[in-house]
This record gives C-alpha cells, structure tokens and sequence, in this order.
C-alpha cells in the first residue's frame, strides 16, 4: 500500500485571499490511520480533497506511493480518476438512481472487471459492512447509517490503495457512530489501507488513529500517536484543542497579580530558573488531586487551595469545579468524592503532569526533562 | 514531529505554474464546452440584437436617395423618422400611448379582479375553493388571442367584412369601441392576466404570518385595519412585481392587438413594429425594436429592484403561516357568484363560443339545422376555399407537424443546453466563463418575443459569411425558439446543478469515471426529471407562442399558431376558431401531463 507524501503544499481560492492551507508538509506512512484533527474551517477537509485530486494545489507538491500526483514545480497534475483512492464523502454522495448493488459495482463495471470476478467481489464486500439484503433498495430506502456502510463499500469495491474519509460518522447518532468506529478500525486491519480520516471530534480521532495530525488555520500543528497528542502537546492550541473537559490554563506572562498565576510562575521559577521563556501552563483535569485540608501532599508537587463550587457526576466519574483564588478550575475523577460546596481544599499536581509554554505559546524546550529531574 | 525529511521543494518557474494551468484546464472539456456554449450563444443572442441595433442606426437597402447617404453608412434618419417626424406620431408616439394605456387599464382590472379572487380563494370559506383554484387558472394556460377571437365571434360588427358577429345577426350592431380597439384589448389582457395576480398574490397571502395579523387583532384592530395597515403594506412588495411582469408582457403581447385593433387602426408598438416590418421599413424596425427592448429592460431592472427591496419584508415560513380561512357569512353567496362569473367570462365563454362558432353555419342561428360539423369533418363542400373540414386539411396536418417538429426540436436543445449550461455555470473554474454563460442566456427574457424575432430577421435575412440567408427556412425558427427559451431553459438547468451539489460526481469520479462517463451514468440519469420539465415546459409555451413565428414564419414554415392567423385575415371564421382550439386543447393537456409528471403546479412557471 501507497504511502502519501505532501511537501510545501498551499491552497487558496482565488488570489488574495487567505490561505485554506499554509505550507503543509506532511507524511502519511503506508498503511497507517491517519486522522486530520481541527477546529472547522482548519483547513483539514481541503487537504483531503488535494490528496484526492479534488483540489487542485496552489504551491507544493503531492506524491503517492513515489509517483507525483501533483505537482505546480513540476507541472503535473493526475485527476482523481487516476489516484487510486477511496474518498467517502460527509454526505456519503450515494447516487440517488442506482440501486446499492448498481452503487457498490459502479467502479468494477467502469474498470470493466468480468462479471464473475465483479459479482465475487461485491459479495465480499457487501458481507464485509452487512449490505447484502439492501442490494435491490435504493439509497432514499435506507437510514444513515446503511447509507454510510454503503458508501464505504462502494470504495471498498475497487480496492484502493488509499481510503480517504471526509467526516464520515458526523451523521450518525452515538450509538451508531459507536459501531462504525469499530468497523472502521476492523476495515484497516483487513483490507491494510492507508486511510485518511478528517474529523473534528478529538474522541473520533483518538479512539482510530494510528497517527493524529492536528491542523489549525491551514498550518500543522503536530504530527504523532494519539497518546503523544494527548501527553505531550506541542503547543498551546493542540493541548487546548484536544481533551474534555479542557485543559486548565494559567498565563505566566510577568506582569499578572493573580495569586493563582503568581503561584504557578513562582513554582515553576524555582524548577526551571529564572531565565526560562514561561507564557504559560496548563494541567489536565484528571491530572489534578485534591486533598482535603489535613491530608499529605507529596512534596514538591504544585499545590494551591480552592474551594469546591460544584460536583458533577457524568456516570462513572465526576467533574468537580473549584474556586481557585477567583478563577474556575476544573479536574475529574473516578472516585466518588465525598465533597461538598463550598468545602475547602488543596489542590495539587506532579511535575511531570505540567504542561509549560513558551511566550510563542510552543512547548518550552527541555521542560520535560526539567521537570522529571527536579520530581 | 515524526515526520521524515522532506525536502522543500523548488519555488516554480512561471512556465511550469502555466504547464500545470493548462493542464487542470484541458483535463476536463468542462471549459472547452463552456467556451464554445458561450461562442454559441453569443451568436445566436446577442449578434441578433446588436444586428438590429444598428440597422436603426445605418442606412438601409432603398433607402440610399431618402436619407441622401451611401448604403450601410451611418444616419440619425430613422432614428428622427420615429420618434420627431411628421409620421412619428403614427409610428411610435400614439402606439406608445396606446399600449401604455392598454397596459395600465389591463393591471389595474387584473389587480382589483386577480386580488380579490386570490384572497376569496387563499383565505376564505368561499364554497368550491379548491375547484375555483385551477379552474380560475385556465386562461393563464391558452394563447391570450383565443379570447381576441372568442371576442369578435360576438362582437364583431360591419366595419370589417367576412363573416358577422353574433350580436351583429340578431339585430344589435355593437358599436366600434366595443368591438375593436383599446376596451376589448384591456379586457381581454387583464381577463388572461388576472389568474397571474391570483396565483402570486394567493401563494403570498398564503404564506403570511398569521401572527402578524393576530398580534393587530389583539391589540384590537378590526379586521379593515388589519387589512390595511398590516396585510396590504407587507403584500406590496408581490403586488409591486406582479405589476411590473404584466405589464412587460403587455409590451410584448402581439396576437390580441392584431386581432382587434387593426380594423380600427389601433396600433400598439408590437403591431407598429410588425407594419415597419411589413412594409420593409428595416431601420425604422430596427428603432421600435430597440424601443420595447429599453422599456423591457427598464421594466425587468424595476421588478429585480423591487424584489430585492422585497427581500426585508420576512413574511415567508413560519410556523404561524398557517391557512385559516375568514368567514364570509351572508357573503358566501356572492363571493362565489363573483367567481363563477369571471370564470364564466374568463373561460366558459370565450371556449363556448369559439366551439359554436365552428358547429354553426350561421352566427346566433341556435335552430338544429344550423349545426353542422362540415366545418370539422366535412368534404366537398360547396366552399371557394377551404373545402374540407379543419380536420381533413393537408395545410392543418401540415401546421401541425411544423408546429411538433420546430418546437419539439428547439424545446430539446434548449432544455439539454440548459442542463448543460447549468453544469457549466456551476462547475466552472473560471467565474468570468459562468458569469457571461448565466446572463447571456437570460438575455432574451429582457427582449420581447416579438422585437427579437425582428432582431433575427435583422441577422438571417440575409447571406452573412458562410451563414446562409435563413429566412424562409425551418432552421430560422428553430434558432429564434431556441434562444428565446434559454431563460427559462439556463435557470431550470443551473437550479438542478445547484441542488444536486458536486458530491455524487466527485464520488464517481474518485472511483475512476471521466467526464463522459459522469455525465451519462450519473448527471444526465439524476438530472432526468428536470431535464424533461426542461424540455416539455418550453415545448408548451412554444406551441401557442405567437409573435416570435408570425415575424419569422412563411406559409411553408406555418405553425398552427401562424396558419390559425392566416385563416383569421382571410376571414375563413369557423377553420381560424378550430385551430385556435386545437392550440388551447394541446396547450391545456400539455400544462396538466406535465403538472402530473412533476407533481408540481406548472401554472406558476409558465411565464410566456
């Protein structure tokens, strides 16, 4: 299977308008799940497009599998009837006239495939997404979920090389979504595609990807497994982008009076010394203790009191929002707090759980390091 | 970042950034067809204007020694001939009048006749509404100059010979004024308008916030306040427009002038642009041409304007829209009457009337041995001419199989050169190209019928290049419907493209489908139903057309509506009125097929 590589590539619509994608370089391994994560309107769904052939470039170049597709240095361009690739559409795009069957073979009859060959393999695939009993139905004749598999086998059918996904589960309802997630991350292991998968769903992204590319306003973020995503961000939006609830962030910029946020500079200060560049840090919500006021904190960890506003259980676990010196904290856990309004208590965090930005809002260089050492 | 090396690629030279334009340009022929559509229609749509043009402003064959000035060089003479000379006052200044008059009686009798019935029928408990709904509809549906020959069957009297009227051979001559001229024309036009005004001002009313209306109730206005101050001022904006098309359409309306007012010489600018034609007076036609142009454009720009202005006006879909209905108490009764009798004059009549008229051997005579169907089936009969019945007429079957062929061809083209042209001005890369192919079609819409059909005499009278001289000829016809289509053919097309979105051609084409395969196993199936309204709706419109053929056609090219003409000016009474309802018969089944096949109601889209 093809591996997909972009290279400086931009789009934009028309001259003078803002770029849809800004120097993009990006690597997408063969076979890997690949999921371009972002806020709407990052640029992710217009990339896909590119690597289908959709989109034509503005600058760079696009290769697949060491062939240029497309490429405005070299003046190449292949059509996205040459690619190769599966692309499922958000609104899966099932042709209204065909029937599901006429819709999953439509690629084997243009090919021509013979029609033993053609049946065999719609069979498979129909199998494969439990479509067979729908093949004489047309698509206005089935729910959204059904539409969906049957978007997916109608690319299936031809065994591309690459399957691209443009949100192909925001349709569907949880349950649902649920299913297809699964089927999803069975597809990759049978058939050994490259998938590329668009989605703005951090939840989505993190449960199928072998690898995350998280993108905002056109340019890349971070490229890495979703635990790297998740553990070490690389930078302010990343780790603001992805987690629910959110990351807590506390600025560090000198000039704040906030105890909570001199609190933090002052720890940090201690740790890293008076040279380091801190704009700011941020601490996961599962990531911060509580200790009631007689209970030990480890030392050297962070710690600042607060009081309890709110307890919300989410079944299973529970959100609870403090009062951190006039600012809204929040931090979950899976133990059943026996806490009420109002009731006091500390707040704490390891070294290593502290996520420490530069002024250009980028992951301090060293800081892990740092930080593990002096834990 | 995980990422491997990647090596920053060259910045492009210019001829490889060209190279690769190129390419995403000549990959799909969507561009190379829109080019040539744009081409094709630049010729068939705007030469023909731009031709006329200047006729009125170059010197024409003959006319060399009258304007003192070469042939084809440049002069004022026609221009100053039409609108300051001795004869301008019968060549345009009292046409202007004429159908300015016409115009304005015809709006303001279908706007009082048109609102109140399209109120009695959207909102009250009047009895049959739902019959009176379509049935008051029907005059939109046939040729407005059936009832031009409906009208003089009754009221024709002695001023013009050929057979008499029916008020004429019981004794009772009808005087001038009601038998010809300006007060049969209005009535006649605002009767076929009127199911216009109902069925904009209806669907407006119906879909009215009753909200609105109930928020006045309960701050206690009565119900004449209510209408007053609330419905009427937020109807405006429909009311406004529906003014705006009618008159436009007056300005254009050929048939009923010519049936009525040339005995007493009461000419429109449609009928003096027809005489100017007649007589050879190219320039002078070319002038009134570009005159109705002006005043249709000026008219349309108006309406774009008001619809825009319209547009703050949010009265549409809201979930208080619903249709409740007033009652009308002791006005039941009469409510309905009124209905009735404008249907009665409005439908029953004329039809009955022209029926009679072509089953009876003398007019007003209702004894049984005066009904004959000679005039529909007989054979050898004691006539100088027309010895046959209609039916038995090679000429009719002729007309007819003209009419299917000419309109069925250029209704074909236009509606596949609607899907087409909607493709491209959807799909285009390149926005100039779709921008120029969407107002480039909806041209001819700012052009009355019968000024462009001058515009086409204008280009193909005459040998141009290696384009032949096409008058006389088939393809005249077909070319004028054509492009006289493309308005309504282009928008039905670009509405279908713009539903259909770019999804399912994207998904064929990512599986591997070029763009013939697009357009035959994905776009053109999808697009079948709006590809046959696309094509039936022109078709039915074309076949009671008028003004464009009568310019274009020659006996040998007759249409039905031209032949039906023909046999008014030879006064052949009983042969004219049967093909008049021949026309109304297709043109009414026609509207009802395709209302079913696209279970959708086709009187609002039928436009011409």
């Amino acid at each position: 299977m093809p591996d997909i590589i972009l290279r400086n590539v931009q789009k934009n619509y028309g001259a003078g308008s803002p770029n849809a994608v800004a120097d993009l370089d990006l690597h997408i391994g063969d076979g890997e799940f690949m999921c371009l994560l972002g806020p709407s309107g990052c640029g992710k769904t217009t990339t896909l497009r590119m690597i289908a052939g959709l989109e034509n470039l503005s600058g760079g170049e696009i290769s697949v599998g060491g062939r240029v597709v497309d490429s405005i240095p070299q003046g190449i361009f292949v059509g996205p009837e040459k690619r190769g690739m599966g692309l499922v559409f958000q609104s899966y795009a099932l042709w209204p006239h065909l029937t599901i069957e006429r819709n999953t073979d439509f690629g084997l009859r243009l090919r021509k495939v013979p029609k033993a060959e053609r049946e065999s393999r719609v069979n498979t695939v129909m199998k494969a997404l439990d479509i067979e009993k729908y093949r004489d139905r047309y698509p206005s004749q089935l729910s959204g979920g059904q539409q969906q598999r049957v978007a997916l086998a109608r690319m299936l059918a031809v065994n591309p090389g690459v399957l691209l996904l443009d949100e192909p589960l925001s349709n569907l309802d949880a349950r649902l979504r649920l299913e297809m997630r699964a089927e999803l991350k069975r597809i990759h292991a049978a058939f050994k595609t490259t998938i590329v998968f668009v989605t703005h769903d951090q939840w989505e992204a993190m449960t199928l990807a072998t690898t995350i590319a998280v993108m905002n306003e056109g340019t890349l973020q971070q490229r890495g497994t979703p635990n790297d995503i998740y553990e070490r961000p690389a930078n302010r939006f990343v780790a603001e982008f992805v987690g629910s609830p959110p990351i807590n962030i506390i600025e560090l910029a000198a000039s704040g009076s906030d105890p909570l946020e001199r609190a933090a500079r002052d720890y940090l200060r201690a740790r890293l010394g008076a040279a380091a560049d801190l704009g700011s840090v941020g601490i996961r919500p599962e990531a911060l203790m509580l200790a009631l006021d007689d209970a030990p904190v480890p030392p050297g960890h962070f710690r600042h009191g607060a009081s309890v506003t709110a307890v919300l259980p989410t079944g299973g676990s529970w959100i609870i929002e403090v009062n951190c010196a006039g600012r809204v904290i929040f931090l979950t856990t899976t133990e059943s707090p026996t806490l009420q309004g109002g009731e006091i208590v500390t707040l704490h965090a390891r070294p290593a759980a502290l996520h420490v930005f530069d002024s250009h809002q980028n992951r301090l260089a060293g800081v892990d390091d740092a930080l593990a050492r002096v834990a | 970042m995980s990422a491997p090396p990647i090596t920053t690629a060259a910045a492009p030279s210019w001829r490889n950034r060209l190279r690769y334009q190129m390419r995403l340009t000549l990959r799909e022929p969507t561009t190379v067809i829109g080019v040539l559509m744009a081409l094709l229609f630049a010729y068939l749509i705007v030469v023909p204007i731009l031709s006329i043009l200047m006729d009125s402003a170059t010197v024409q064959f003959g006319d060399d020694r009258r304007t003192k000035a070469e042939l084809g060089s440049v002069t004022l003479y026609y221009l100053t001939r039409t609108f300051t000379s001795a004869v301008a006052r019968d060549l345009f200044w009292v046409p202007l009048r004429n159908t300015l008059m016409v115009a304005g009686g015809a709006i303001a009798i279908s706007m009082v006749v048109g609102g109140i019935l399209g109120w009695l029928i959207a909102r009250t408990d009047m009895f049959g509404r739902r019959w009176f709904a379509t049935a008051l509809i029907v005059p939109y549906m046939l040729p407005a100059w059936t009832f031009a020959l409906a009208w003089t069957t009754l009221f024709k009297n002695r001023t013009v010979g050929g057979q008499q009227g029916w008020f004429e051979a019981i004794g009772l001559t009808p005087p001038d004024w009601l038998a010809y001229g300006q007060f049969p024309i209005t009535v006649i036009l605002a009767l076929h308008y009127t199911p216009f005004v109902i069925l904009l001002f209806g669907s407006a009313l119906r879909r009215f916030d009753s909200q609105l209306e109930d928020s006045a109730r309960i701050l206690g206005a009565s119900g004449a306040t209510v209408a007053r101050q609330v419905i009427l001022p937020l109807m405006r904006p429909a009311l406004m427009s529906a003014v705006v098309l009618i008159f436009a359409k007056c300005l254009g309306e050929f048939g009923v002038p010519y049936v009525l007012g040339l005995p007493v010489k009461f000419d429109v600018l449609a009928t003096s642009l027809y005489r100017s034609i007649g007589s050879r007076q190219t320039g002078v036609a070319g002038v009134l041409a570009g005159a109705i142009m002006l005043i249709g454009v000026i008219a349309i720009l108006v309406d774009a304007y008001l619809a825009r202005e319209a547009r703050r006006f949010v009265t549409v879909g809201s979930k208080g829209s619903m249709n409740r209905a007033s009652r009308l108490k002791g006005w039941r009764l009469p409510a309905t009457g009124f209905a009735g009798l404008i249907f009665a004059a409005s439908v029953a009549m004329p039809i009955l009337t022209l029926f009679l008229s072509t089953v009876m051997r003398m007019p007003a005579n209702f004894a049984w041995s005066n009904f004959t169907l000679d005039y529909w089936i007989g054979w050898d009969l004691p006539t100088v001419a027309m010895r046959t019945g209609i039916l038995f007429s090679p000429d009719l079957w002729r007309a007819a199989f003209n009419t299917i062929w000419i309109v069925g061809s250029a209704s074909i083209c236009s509606g596949l050169l609607g899907i087409l042209t909607g493709y491209i001005v959807v799909r285009s890369p390149y926005r100039p190209l779709s921008v120029f192919l969407r107002q480039v079609t909806f041209m001819p819409y700012l052009v009355p019928g019968i000024a462009f059909a001058a515009a086409y005499l204008s280009l193909f009278a005459v040998q141009r290049g290696p384009v032949p001289a096409l008058y006389g000829t088939y393809a005249i016809l077909i070319l004028a419907l054509m492009a006289d289509q493309m308005p309504y053919a282009s928008r039905a097309g670009i509405s279908a493209m713009m539903q259909l979105g770019k999804d399912p051609e994207e998904a064929a084409q990512v599986v591997g489908a070029g763009w013939l395969r697009r357009m035959t196993w994905v776009v053109i199936p999808i697009q079948k139903g709006s590809l046959v309204t696309g094509i039936l709706l022109p078709f039915i419109s074309g076949i009671k057309g008028l003004s464009l053929f009568v310019i274009l056609a020659v006996p040998a090219t007759d249409v039905l509506t031209t032949f039906s003409l023909r046999l008014v000016d030879y006064h052949y009474t009983q042969a004219a009125n049967a093909v008049v309802l021949i026309i109304a018969g297709l043109a009414y089944v026609g509207t009802l097929t395709a209302q079913k096949l696209t279970k959708t109601n086709l009187a609002e889209g039928l436009g011409s």
